[in-house]
């Protein structure tokens, strides 16, 4: 226990340092602690994590350290979940010292894919109180360290590469096309190569001119992971998209006010390609169409994430950006038109997979 | 069979309401079963069944189960299903369907396939198909998948070649669709992705004889799945890839494609249309920024679909988007015709941005902007009257440019500015107004403003954007505080990664040279070229720059620099050498002519350096620098040629009226002709503005 009070208390700074006693500790202390427990690494760097953090929380539940699935129990736990973005939003969090950071970064460099997406988890909160204060020439090492944290494990595991999407042309044939001939195969059109998100460089340290983009890359990791990240989280970042808008808030659109921007003057804005596709999986991933479950916490999220979409579009257009305007605005359409669809009581509904009632049953 | 059924049913029914079994021309009420079930005495039902409609065992569980179903018992009706072995009743299809086969391939093959056959397999897979759909409802999904998916295992048994075209019973034929598109949402409502992925794929890739509806209905639900799903599915097996077509590599591609198939379909009629198909390839595509291929699919998609006014603004925005501003403008003007919809804001100011870049069309961009902000005081466009004042300011001052009376350029000027300041007191916080306003102060030599915006926008920027760091650096170059200047700039190089270091490389070089640091500005230069060099390659034969920032600077500015640098060092041979390797990057440049006849000059070869400013003045008709240095040249022929060299030079000043060596040599002429007054004018501007002169012009911030 004295070794993870170190762990915890040493600087984001000393942060690899920091990582190595973490790995000593973890190879030593499941000896002293359950030394039952051998047969899975695991289970047992995620019990370190949970009583490491239980040194920061004010209380932890009591039933995660008995948890058969630590990490998974830590990733669903809305109490820690509160709990942990309660301090992240602490307007002294983030520098240097700040025990809850080191406790991410280290959970990150456990290299446990659950572990890491417990990190994940509270991607939104961090990256967004780091934004919104990056402006004001605080030191935030205790943010930097996690964000290059995700930024560098990203970058060695895409090996620097960029993500290159080539656009279809239908001239060429393809596994879809209905005539399965090869002969239309044109070689003169080209296709169209569009680059994601470009190449990755290793970084040391946010230098200002890239922090869009470290948190942009982590954004992307992010996004990767969505389908496992739990609904609180996806609702938090549709939150730090509102206030990245610069707060033109459903309420300021609708009323003849003049925009009120929030206090702090930081524009810095991640990439919005990663923002883009992280905001459709909330307005149209398969949480929204288990709406019909009664699961009032899915529609909080596609409220919240179509309410975003709104500001971010509001933004756009204050911006005349062509490109994010048609982004967002066909987003909000979409989300208009699914929640449109998904009204089972609407007369234009129709299960498309539904036999014919009929009086007359026959064979 | 089916029609003299449904004939005689209609004969025999006065109620429609009143619920029957319908089977081998009698017709039964369905109460007393109804009742019989809803005791529990499923098999009094069935035998009550198979005897008043001469019904085997399956049929009439089978008939049974059907209306426990639509009765919404689906607990009951799961119990009927259960009755019957329906895996026996597939193998025994199989087999007699196997028998009556010949091994021979070709259409005979399924003509053989008997209606009665057919009709027994329907009866099965429907039943199969039903229980599927109860389970569905009682939220058991992994079984219903299950059962689902064996009633296309038995269709693909018993059609090894695929369903043909023609000569399938429609209700077997629909029970196979039916099943093809559950399939994939039971498994994506049970949150297994992995399996409705492949789902999807074998609903999309198996001959199923799906109608065009159904078949596009599936795969638009794809290609929202592969959007939004957030679940990466991995490319096609190699199974059903074709020699030299299109295999998609990742979510992205294949929705892409998936939904301009459907595009397609929709404008070959196939099938009906659907805004949200063009909403997701909008979505996509721009996700992408591959607006330009956009472009081609709005302009496609059938007339009357899509509203003309709508389509011109999505085409507009879409080529503005991609970089096509002048098509853009095109369609705007259309859009925002006195026919149209003249007062829409989000045309109005996206066409008042495109005329602001451009000198020419900023007059056109005022009007623009001035009906946008007329036009932007209702509900939901109150927050673009800031917006609208930006880009009047903008606009008005890039009209100023053009202007060829000084009282009208600076009526001009000054309205600018008024605009802007208008704009920043609606937006007190909008960076990018802070930053224009510093361009605009600086290039108008107020460097007293312009600091203080160019301080404030680093600020507020907290540092993120080169282009803070370069306003304020050059606003400290025009005051001559080149120290500072270089202080900057080593600070903004410190914040930046090395592939986004260019321009400020070029800048430092530049004040190097100011400080008479010759020999650290070659330094300086030789690292950017390595820089430059390298980062050529590193892109690679994609030949995509990894950032998407547009200030990244090329090789020919580097050699071209060099070569300048030596020209000022008399290093005739070294200054040569780059201005050859720039030559090579870029045959036609006034700048390199430009640098070639300031060498000639410089060496006495007065004939050749007039050839080279003339030639560069064909290339480019308003190169200022050109146009100074022939007023000069001209003005040490003798008095004769003073009036041409004071046109030129008054020609040039038009043009760039800050342009202090313009102001000298236009004194020098005016001396030289005896007007000493006017000569003492331009004299003490050219000193005041060579105090104020920026190492690089404003205008290459962006």
């Amino acid at each position: 226990m004295e070794e993870d009070e170190e762990i915890i208390n040493s600087s984001p700074e000393k942060a690899t340092a920091a990582a190595a006693a973490a790995a000593a500790a973890t190879a030593t202390t499941p000896s002293n602690h359950k030394p039952h427990i051998t047969w899975s690494d695991s289970y047992s760097k995620a019990h370190l994590a949970i009583e490491a953090l239980s040194a920061i929380l004010p209380s932890l539940p009591p039933h995660l350290s008995s948890s058969e699935t630590p990490a998974t129990s830590l990733l669903h736990d809305s109490d820690v979940a509160a709990q942990i973005s309660l301090l992240l939003r602490r307007p002294d969090s983030g520098g240097a010292n700040d025990n809850l950071c080191a406790w991410l970064y280290d959970t990150f460099h456990s290299s446990e894919p659950d572990l890491q997406l417990v990190v994940l988890r509270f991607l939104p909160v961090l990256a967004g109180a780091y934004l919104t204060r990056a402006a004001l020439n605080k030191p935030l090492a205790g943010f930097e360290s996690v964000l290059l944290a995700i930024y560098g494990h990203e970058t060695a595991a895409r090996n620097g590469q960029a993500v290159t999407v080539s656009i279809p042309d239908l001239a060429h044939s393809s596994i879809y096309h209905e005539t399965k001939q090869t002969a239309a195969k044109n070689g003169s059109t080209e296709l169209h190569l569009a680059v994601i998100s470009p190449t990755l460089e290793p970084h040391g340290t946010v230098r200002s001119t890239r922090r869009p983009r470290i948190v942009g890359v982590a954004l992307e990791l992010y996004y990767t992971k969505i389908s496992r990240i739990p609904i609180g989280s996806k609702i938090e970042f549709c939150e730090f998209c509102k206030i990245w808008s610069g707060q033109f808030s459903d309420q300021t659109l609708n009323e003849n006010n003049p925009p009120q921007h929030s206090d702090n003057p930081e524009k810095t804005t991640p990439s919005s390609s990663p923002v883009l596709r992280i905001l459709g999986h909330c307005l149209m991933g398969e949480e929204k169409k288990k709406k019909n479950n009664n699961n009032n916490n899915d529609d909080e999220l596609f409220q919240t994430a179509i309410s975003a979409c709104r500001c971010l579009n509001a933004r756009a257009l204050h911006d005349i950006n062509p490109k994010a305007i048609l982004a967002t605005g066909s987003l909000v359409k979409l989300a208009e038109m699914a929640a449109a669809a998904a009204d089972r009581t609407s007369p234009d509904y129709v299960d498309h997979t539904e036999i014919a009632m009929t009086n007359i049953i026959s064979i | 069979m089916s029609e003299g059924e449904s004939a005689e049913a209609d004969q025999f029914e006065n109620d429609p309401s009143v619920r029957q079994f319908v089977a081998n021309g009698i017709c039964m009420k369905t109460n007393e079963f109804e009742e019989k079930l809803d005791a529990g005495n499923i098999q009094e039902a069935e035998s009550a069944l198979r005897d008043g409609l001469s019904l085997n065992f399956e049929e009439a569980r089978a008939l049974l189960g059907k209306l426990e179903y639509q009765r919404g018992n689906l607990e009951s009706a799961l119990r009927v299903f259960d009755g019957i072995d329906l895996q026996a009743a597939v193998q025994r299809m199989q087999h007699s369907l196997g028998d009556k086969q010949p091994s021979k391939k070709g259409r005979s093959r399924s003509e053989s396939l008997s209606a009665v056959s057919q009709h027994a397999t329907n009866l099965v897979l429907e039943a199969i198909y039903l229980k599927a759909k109860s389970l569905q409802k009682l939220g058991k999904l992994p079984e219903a998948a299950q059962e689902c998916r064996s009633v296309l295992d038995a269709v693909e048994k018993i059609f090894t070649d695929g369903i043909p075209d023609v000569l399938v019973e429609n209700k077997l034929q629909e029970t196979v669709s039916h099943a093809v598109e559950l399939l994939p949402e039971l498994w994506k409502q049970a949150g297994n992705y992995t399996e409705a992925m492949s789902a999807y794929r074998r609903a999309l890739l198996s001959q199923w004889n799906l109608d065009n509806e159904c078949c596009a209905r599936v795969q638009k639900a794809f290609a929202v799945f592969l959007l939004y799903s957030g679940v990466e599915v991995g490319p096609p097996s190699l199974a059903v890839q074709i020699d030299g077509s299109y295999v998609p590599k990742n979510n992205l591609e294949e929705a892409i494609l998936l939904l301009m198939i459907l595009m397609r379909k929709f404008y070959l009629g196939k099938t009906k249309w659907d805004p949200s198909v063009l909403e997701h390839l909008t979505f996509s595509l721009s996700l992408c920024s591959q607006t330009s291929v956009l472009v081609k699919q709005i302009e496609e998609a059938i007339p009357g679909e899509i509203q003309r006014i709508e389509r011109w603004k999505a085409m507009a925005l879409s080529l503005s988007g991609a970089g096509q501003n002048s098509s853009a403008l095109d369609l705007l003007r259309m859009s925002l015709h006195k026919h149209e919809e003249p007062n829409d804001v989000m045309s109005l100011l996206l066409a008042a941005k495109i005329c602001s870049e451009n000198v020419l069309l900023a007059s056109e961009g005022v009007k623009y902007a001035q009906n946008a902000i007329a036009n932007s005081n209702g509900p939901n466009s109150s927050h673009l009257k800031g917006v609208g004042l930006r880009m009047l300011g903008l606009c008005l001052g890039k009209q100023a440019k053009l202007s060829s009376s000084d009282f009208e350029r600076s009526r001009l000027q000054s309205e600018a500015l008024k605009s802007l300041d208008s704009a920043l007191s609606l937006e007190p916080e909008n960076s990018d107004l802070i930053f224009e306003l510093g361009v605009h102060y600086a290039e108008h030599r107020n460097m007293d403003a312009a600091l203080r915006y160019a301080k404030q926008y680093l600020d507020a920027t907290g540092g993120s954007m080169i282009r803070g760091w370069r306003l304020l650096a050059l606003v400290l170059s025009s005051q001559q505080r080149f120290l500072e200047a270089e202080v900057v700039t080593d600070a903004a190089l410190d914040e930046t990664s090395k592939w986004d270091q260019g321009s400020l490389l070029r800048m430092k070089a530049k004040l190097k040279i100011s400080q008479s640091l010759h020999k650290d500005a070659i330094e300086t230069y030789r690292y950017l070229l390595a820089l430059v060099q390298a980062q050529r390659k590193s892109y690679g034969p994609l030949g995509v720059a990894p950032q998407v920032e547009d200030d990244n600077i090329d090789e020919y500015e580097v050699w071209h620099g060099l070569a300048k640098l030596y020209s000022i060092l008399s290093h005739w041979k070294d200054a040569e050498v780059c201005l050859e390797k720039a030559r090579t990057l870029k045959e036609y440049s006034a700048e390199s002519l430009h640098t070639e006849g300031v060498m000639h000059e410089k060496q006495g070869r007065v004939s050749e350096a007039l050839a080279a400013y003339i030639n560069a003045l064909l290339l480019e008709p308003k190169y200022v620098p050109c146009k100074i240095l022939i007023g000069n040249v001209m003005c040490k022929m003798g008095p004769k040629m003073l009036p041409v060299a004071r046109t030129l030079l008054s020609d040039a000043l038009r043009i760039e009226p800050t342009n202090y060596m313009a102001w000298y040599h236009l004194g020098i002429v005016h001396k030289d002709d005896g007007r000493i007054a006017d000569a003492v004018d331009c004299f003490q501007a050219a000193s005041v503005l060579e105090e104020s002169e920026p190492i690089e012009s404003f205008s290459t911030i962006r």
